[in-house]
């Protein structure tokens, strides 16, 4: 697909109603923060049809390559004894290759996850195009900014911003527990930002 | 395979009926489910998209509204809702109304029936809650739909009583005062008369009356009244058989408490078939009580849509029968001349018990007073023929066993009737047993109350041994449950072999059975069960627990019993086929009828001494 097709097709996304949008919503466990450096250690996501949470169609990926966890399983725990027990990179990359192409990804934070699973992508040229990127944290940035808030640090972390629409508090658990608070935030978002299903994709870019 | 994800795990297993269940269920539940965010303008989104979910509440609080808007519970976090419609394949009744976001978790259908096939007690919890929410949110609901609820939440006023020697200014003045438009008269705390805006007008102003005359000279002496126990239904059916439209409500103690008006009733729902009893009272011939009998089936068929407890339809069916009788009654005395001397028409079995349904035929009869000459005799020979006759033109068919008061052995004094109980006491063969069964649920129509209280009295004055009550209990025993050892039903064939249960012989018929057994021996005198079983919860002889039970029994019998003579199912009359139930209809069955075999048993063993 050329820059002008793909364009045209992602405005038409755009306008297309939230209800009507397949999403994936993912979370990756990271060894570090920079892309060039650090790599993926694990991949947790599930669709979202029609305003319904798929959680019978979720998947989680252990990535068994990975070379130097270094200090990272403080974050999320995951040992290199437990590691061994996933599969290559290139069976975590095609699974979601397959899960995400064409549909809408969504992450809290989703230019830090994009880059990973880009670099990764190319590495193995995998041609995988999502049809839009959606970032639950960037929405309830802007809404808080537009309401006037100054933003506090820790403002925008998943928790914090469960905690706005009242969400129960959620476990920090593993990659996959993640995508689903995602999931949930990104629902009760749209739901808060307009009314139910009229909801357009291009209201919460 | 799909992974399972901890969160869901976690709040899942916490919850009942995982919580009890082995770990696989839990998470069987957790990876098959949806979730999704409700919220007020998602509401109606949810519940009612025609397909039969299970839903865990996750977060949020959620009313669930009845198709009649009621509220029937408020839910948060760990409460199901929609099984109903899962367990019963009745199509979603409820709605929901989100009175603060959250997220829900959504089983569906087939993996529900999984659970539910995996896990005897996963189904045994939702049958239970659904049990729970019919019998304390429906008939909680029952009890208050307005023909049924008691006169005393009704009545809001306090008693505005004033003394017979006060002047009929006074009375105005007060009135005025309090801003009534009656009061009541009383003397030592008790009533005596009542005294309307009309009497103020008719019998004072129009006909010049001195307004410092005592209030005695122009009240309605002796007026009708009703207790504050008493139900809705009778305070309309009060007020319009007597074209009255006040009523003083009174308490046990007949101590005056409030003023009953017509436009309290009217401010509640207004009904068609209490409309129809109106017409019946009002109508001035032969053809136009026909037409209004007429409309009966019809009627109650609407109205069974409408109504909640369809047990109500017996007390409405019998209301009618009362009014049809009451006006025929004063239609023959308009054609013949007024009755002779006084007389009491009285009525029998189911028509008594207030359980009439549209297959119930004739049971009644004409009390008269024991000094009766024969020439009188004959007038009221005349009018049991003309009233039974019409009855059955009307609709209410010919009693098979000839009791009805066309029949001379149906029309005799306080004495022979008295001597007709007290043989079939003191010697209790089965043929004696099978009237005591239909004479002794006796109710008073028309006519002069004051005989028929005599006659009870003097029924209660025959002493019962206990060899009477052994013979009602060893009858009652005969009549077997239809139910076997290991819970499975019996069934009964007829000629082309169809199998069936027969609801009213093998179910409701042992609790009123039973249920008259304990009456008489307690003496309590209503003729209605569930008002024989209130009653029956200030004697020792049974438990509060089992009285519950058994008024939830007959109500569930008699709910079933009515909804097959409406959708019939070509099955002889009040025989249903379980099998065209559903499982939770079978399940609940069951369970009842194994309730009335307890209760029968129970009768057998507290006054036939276990003689069986």
């Amino acid at each position: 697909m050329n820059w002008f097709s793909h364009s045209i097709a992602k405005w038409r996304y755009k306008h297309l109603p939230f209800a009507q949008a397949e999403l994936v919503v993912l979370d990756l466990e990271l060894t570090g923060l920079d892309p060039k450096r650090h790599e993926i250690v694990s991949a947790g996501w599930l669709p979202i049809k029609n305003m319904r949470i798929q959680v019978k169609d979720a998947q989680y990926h252990l990535n068994s390559e990975v070379r130097t966890l270094a200090q990272s399983p403080v974050f999320h725990g995951i040992s290199s004894s437990r590691l061994a027990e996933g599969e290559s990179l290139q069976t975590l990359l095609l699974a979601l290759q397959r899960a995400l192409h064409g549909k809408v990804l969504v992450c809290h934070n989703v230019q830090m996850d994009w880059a990973f699973l880009k670099a990764a992508f190319q590495r193995f040229e995998l041609n995988v195009r999502p049809a839009l990127l959606l970032d639950t944290m960037q929405i309830d940035k802007r809404r808080v900014l537009k309401q006037g808030y100054p933003l506090a640090q820790d403002a925008l972390t998943l928790n914090a911003c469960r905690m706005r629409y009242g969400l129960p508090p959620h476990q920090l658990h593993d990659a996959l527990s993640d995508a689903l608070a995602t999931a949930e935030l990104l629902l009760a978002q749209s739901q808060a930002i307009c009314a139910g299903g009229k909801c357009k994709i291009a209201d919460l870019t | 395979m799909t992974p399972e994800i901890q969160d869901v795990f976690q709040f899942v297993y916490k919850q009942a009926p995982f919580s009890e269940l082995p770990e696989a269920a839990a998470s069987y539940f957790s990876k098959h489910i949806e979730i999704v965010y409700l919220s007020q303008t998602n509401q109606q989104d949810w519940l009612q998209d025609g397909k039969p979910n299970l839903y865990l509440l996750r977060s949020g609080v959620v009313d669930l509204i009845s198709a009649k808007d009621e509220v029937i519970g408020r839910m948060s976090e760990g409460d199901y809702f929609g099984y109903p419609s899962l367990l019963t394949g009745d199509a979603i009744q409820n709605h929901i109304e989100v009175q603060k976001d959250g997220l829900v978790y959504i089983l569906n259908e087939q993996n529900f029936d999984f659970l539910r096939r995996e896990y005897k007690s996963f189904e045994q919890y939702f049958v239970r809650a659904h049990a729970n929410r019919l019998l304390s949110s429906r008939y909680k609901q029952q009890s208050e739909t307005w023909s049924e609820r008691k006169i005393s939440e009704l009545m809001t006023k306090d008693a505005v009583t004033i003394a017979p020697t006060a002047s009929i200014r006074d009375a105005a003045k007060l009135m005025s005062q309090h801003r009534v438009s009656s009061i009541m008269v009383t003397e030592q705390a008790r009533l005596v008369g009542v005294v309307t805006d009309r009497d103020l007008r008719n019998r004072v102003l129009a006909q010049d009356k001195d307004p410092s005359a005592p209030l005695a000279e122009i009240m309605t002496e002796k007026p009708k009244h009703i207790f504050e126990n008493n139900r809705v239904f009778s305070a309309l059916h009060l007020m319009l058989k007597h074209n009255i439209h006040h009523l003083p409500v009174l308490n046990e103690a007949y101590k005056p408490l409030g003023m009953l008006t017509s436009t309290d009733l009217l401010r509640q729902q207004k009904s068609d078939p209490v409309q129809l009893i109106g017409r019946i009272y009002k109508a001035q011939n032969l053809l136009a009580i026909k037409s209004c009998a007429q409309e009966i089936p019809d009627l109650l068929r609407q109205f069974s849509y409408h109504i909640e407890d369809i047990s109500l339809i017996g007390k409405l069916l019998s209301g009618l029968t009362d009014a049809l009788t009451s006006r025929l009654i004063y239609l023959y005395q308009q054609q013949h001349g007024a009755a002779p001397c006084r007389f009491a028409w009285i009525c029998f079995g189911s028509q008594a018990r207030e359980e009439q349904t549209l297959h119930s035929d004739q049971d009644n009869g004409l009390l008269l007073p024991d000094n009766i000459s024969e020439n009188d005799r004959s007038y009221f020979a005349a009018l049991g023929a003309f009233v039974c006759e019409q009855l059955n033109e009307c609709g209410i068919q010919s009693c098979p066993g000839n009791i009805m008061a066309s029949n001379i052995d149906c029309r005799g004094t306080v004495a022979q009737w008295t001597a007709k109980f007290s043989n079939w006491i003191l010697s209790p063969t089965p043929k004696a047993m099978l009237n005591c069964k239909i004479y002794f649920d006796m109710r008073f129509i028309d006519g002069a109350s004051d005989l028929y209280a005599t006659l009870r009295q003097s029924l209660d004055q025959i002493s019962r041994n206990e060899l009477f009550y052994a013979a009602m209990a060893t009858d009652i025993n005969a009549n077997s449950v239809p139910i076997g050892i290991f819970q499975q039903f019996k069934l009964e064939k007829d000629k082309s072999k169809h199998k069936y249960l027969d609801l009213k012989k093998r179910g409701v018929a042992i609790i009123n059975d039973v249920v008259r057994l304990y009456a008489l021996k307690v003496g309590v005198a209503r003729a209605n069960t569930l008002e024989r079983l209130e009653a029956l919860t200030k004697s020792p002889l049974l438990a509060k627990s089992d009285i519950d039970n058994l008024k939830d029994c007959w109500r569930f019998l008699t709910q079933l019993r009515l909804k097959t003579q409406i959708n019939h199912e070509g099955l002889p009359g009040n025989c249903i086929n379980p099998e065209n139930l559903s499982s939770l209809e079978r399940h609940q069955l069951k369970e009842a009828f194994y309730l009335v075999k307890q209760a029968q048993q129970a009768s057998a063993f507290k006054f036939a001494r276990g003689s069986l």
